[in-house]
């Protein structure tokens, strides 16, 4: 009798793992399958391609994890990203045109485009915590109004004459190795031989570098801080949290604001990339940061979710897209996987509730 | 919050700011037509309101299906990509039937019914997500939105679909009625020989995709006001519980709900193919799904559930359309009107929050 019990629990422990990290487990899988089928899945390159192209889907994601788990939506995000590219851009060539030196121009730039950003979390916030508007509608309104202000800034056509160096930045590696000759540091290697260029190999992006260090402070604010566990009250029960004596208010405020500050530096990540600014650069990206965050176990009535879950979700989704690339399918299916992923991950947390639990 | 009563109609004892915030969204369209009339040449015409109407049939169709659904609480945002489905689905038919050699009727004919039939399936499969296994909708809807989206554009490979007989057009772009000065109306046909030099003045009445959409939204006007079905829509968007207790099949109601939003999107799309002449895939940054919720929103009804019209929807979606017309005749930019759809959408819960009613209600 008691053995069955102990066995009872072990397999229900064993359950509860698989429960809690089966989005880890896919993650495994994917890469398994597509190390299989693949050609040079395994390179380094294209692991540094995987986390290039899970990059600016986690900055969006962490910021949206924050805007779930207190039981809200941020739609903005991808075109508050794209108003980020445009005003970046647009204040660089004016800036460059103003006669500043180019590190000025790019400093300031950026500096101003993240204090802007802030401007649409902050018209969230209040729509949401002051006036009730559901975030639903109110982060849709400021989709549009950023969307439109970001067309017309920009003329309908991207932005470029940026200074040269912006795209050094986000194009660069930290190291430089040229086998058996050379290992250069941040600086790309001068006066290199066709065939030194073709053998050189980069390591670690430096805007991957950037994006997960502020990933990492904002999983520590989340998981460490009393901001964190204020957002996670919040989400638990405003009522309850409320009598906690949690100024409601200003702390969805701070989230919005978060939310919109991380679509803000997506934009400063997609400038320096592609040295231009437009006003759809994030457009499709809105959902596949949802998807990100919901595959990594948040739950969108809130009071649930971690910056690690959405980080295995963002790699699920880019292992897929790079995966597919590398296979010749096309793109297009990448769509239809996601949905199914996204639809699979809500299904499981609805049949194995008692397995996935509260974390 | 979530336990509301059904619906409430103004009762006379309440002020005019409670009037005038419960209808608001009428007041501001006819406010909008008479800005327009005034600083827009050629905006007070005929030609120019049955324009509108004709770019506004899709959204009308989009936003009579999603006020069903966010009546019951819920919400479909897989409504545009269902429609770019059925576009290019129904569209592929009509090509390769027509360069079979069939004629051009049975093609037209085919093309639409396997697009509205086909519109069943995505609605079925997030009906079942919502109501048998739980899935919250907005995540149903969106894992559809994505799923629809990638089967549409390895369909059609990411090109529209051409070679369509051109009649479809034709038939699309139809009038219900010309008028020809001096020598009066004449239904469904243009008047025959006409001299060259009169066609320019011949002015088509109602356009014939207008007149089959105000039919289709004006029995489901009717169907959710008139009907059990309609009562029990209500019913669950107010209260789950008191529903089920009322011995609604909830579970049931919702699937045939989500099938209806389906249809009504297979419904834009076929008539989408008719107008356009092609087969248009669905753009992401195109925001079908979106401009739909908006109008609904603005109409009056509460993503909470339990609150919303047909009429009031068409109100909204008309203010969205008058708007992207007039600003476009006074020579703004098109994009100025995200802008003021953004403004609008919040104004219009912004004032839902505050009239009075709702105050008390929400508190």
């Amino acid at each position: 009798m008691s053995d069955t019990v102990a066995l009872n629990k072990k397999r229900h422990n064993a359950g509860g793992w698989l429960g809690r990290n089966w989005a880890l487990l896919f993650l495994l899988l994917e890469v398994v399958a597509f190390t299989g089928m693949g050609t040079h899945f395994y390179s380094l390159e294209n692991i540094q391609n995987i986390f290039v192209a899970c990059t600016t889907i986690l900055l969006l994601g962490v910021g949206q994890t924050f805007v779930i788990i207190t039981g809200g939506i941020d739609l903005s995000v991808g075109f508050v990203m794209g108003f980020s590219t445009v005003i970046c851009a647009k204040f660089m060539v004016l800036l460059l045109s103003a006669g500043l030196p180019e590190p000025a121009v790019i400093f300031f730039g950026i500096l101003i485009c993240l204090a802007i950003g802030l401007i649409p979390g902050f018209v969230n916030g209040t729509l949401v915590a002051r006036l009730k508007v559901p975030p639903f509608l109110a982060t849709f309104g400021t989709y549009g109004i950023a969307y439109g202000f970001a067309e017309i800034i920009c003329n309908n056509t991207p932005i470029t004459g940026l200074p040269a160096g912006a795209g050094t930045i986000g194009n660069e590696y930290f190291f430089y190795i040229v086998p058996g000759k050379l290992f250069s540091f941040l600086a790309r290697p001068q006066n290199l031989t066709r065939l030194e260029l073709r053998s050189m190999i980069t390591i670690i992006p430096i805007i991957v570098v950037i994006g997960f260090v502020a990933v990492g402070i904002f999983g520590f604010v989340l998981r460490r801080t009393r901001f964190g566990r204020h957002t996670y009250a919040i989400g638990g029960s405003v009522d309850a949290a409320t009598r906690a004596g949690i100024n409601i208010p200003r702390h969805l405020t701070a989230v919005y604001m978060i939310s919109s500050f991380f679509a803000a530096l997506a934009g400063v990540m997609f400038v320096l990339r592609y040295v231009s600014g437009t006003a759809d650069a994030g457009s499709s990206l809105t959902m596949d940061a949802v998807v990100a965050v919901v595959i990594g176990g948040a739950s969108l009535y809130g009071g649930r979710g971690t910056v690690k879950g959405t980080l295995i979700g963002a790699l699920i989704i880019a292992v897929l897209e790079t995966g597919m690339v590398n296979l010749g399918i096309p793109t297009f299916n990448r769509y239809i996987a996601i949905g199914g992923i996204l639809i699979l991950a809500v299904l499981i947390d609805q049949f194995f509730p008692d397995l996935v639990g509260k974390g | 919050m979530k336990a509301q009563p059904v619906v409430r109609r103004g009762n006379p004892g309440k002020g005019f700011l409670t009037y005038l915030g419960e209808r608001w969204s009428g007041f501001f369209l006819i406010l909008l037509l008479v800005v327009f009339s005034l600083i827009g040449r050629n905006f007070f015409a005929v030609r120019n309101f049955s324009n509108i109407l004709y770019f506004a049939t899709i959204y009308l169709l989009l936003a009579a299906g999603e006020t069903f659904v966010i009546i019951t609480g819920g919400i479909d945002l897989s409504v545009g990509f269902v429609m770019g489905l059925v576009m290019v689905v129904s569209a592929i038919i009509m090509r390769d039937m027509f360069a079979a050699g069939q004629p051009v009727a049975l093609c037209m004919v085919v093309g639409s019914i396997v697009g509205l039939a086909l519109g069943v399936i995505p609605g079925l499969i997030n009906g079942i997500l919502v109501a048998r296994f739980r899935v919250p909708p907005f995540i149903a809807t969106l894992g559809m939105y994505g799923v629809a989206n990638g089967i549409t554009l390895n369909l059609c490979q990411g090109f529209p679909i051409y070679f369509l007989p051109p009649q479809v057009e034709r038939l699309g772009n139809s009038f219900v009625a010309y008028f020809l000065p001096g020598r009066g109306v004449t239904f469904f046909q243009k008047p025959p020989n006409i001299a060259p030099e009169d066609i320019r003045n011949i002015v088509g009445i109602v356009p014939l995709t207008v007149l089959i959409t105000a039919i289709i939204v004006a029995i489901f006007a009717f169907v959710l006001v008139r009907t059990k079905f309609g009562r029990h829509t209500f019913a669950i968007g107010g209260s789950m519980d008191a529903a089920l207790r009322a011995g609604i099949n909830v579970p049931r109601h919702l699937v045939k709900i989500y099938i209806l939003s389906s249809l009504f999107a297979a419904a834009a799309g076929v008539i989408y193919v008719f107008r356009a002449g092609i087969g248009h895939f669905t753009t992401i940054s195109s925001s079908y799904e979106l401009f739909a919720i908006a109008g609904v929103v603005i109409g009056g009804a509460s993503m909470m559930g339990g609150k919303g019209s047909i009429w009031g929807a068409v109100i909204g979606v008309l203010i969205l359309n008058v708007l992207e017309n007039g600003l476009n005749i006074a020579g703004l930019q098109a994009f100025y009107r995200y802008i003021a759809v953004g403004v609008i959408l919040i104004a219009a819960v912004v004032i839902d929050q505050l009239t009075p009613e709702r105050r008390t209600r929400s508190v």
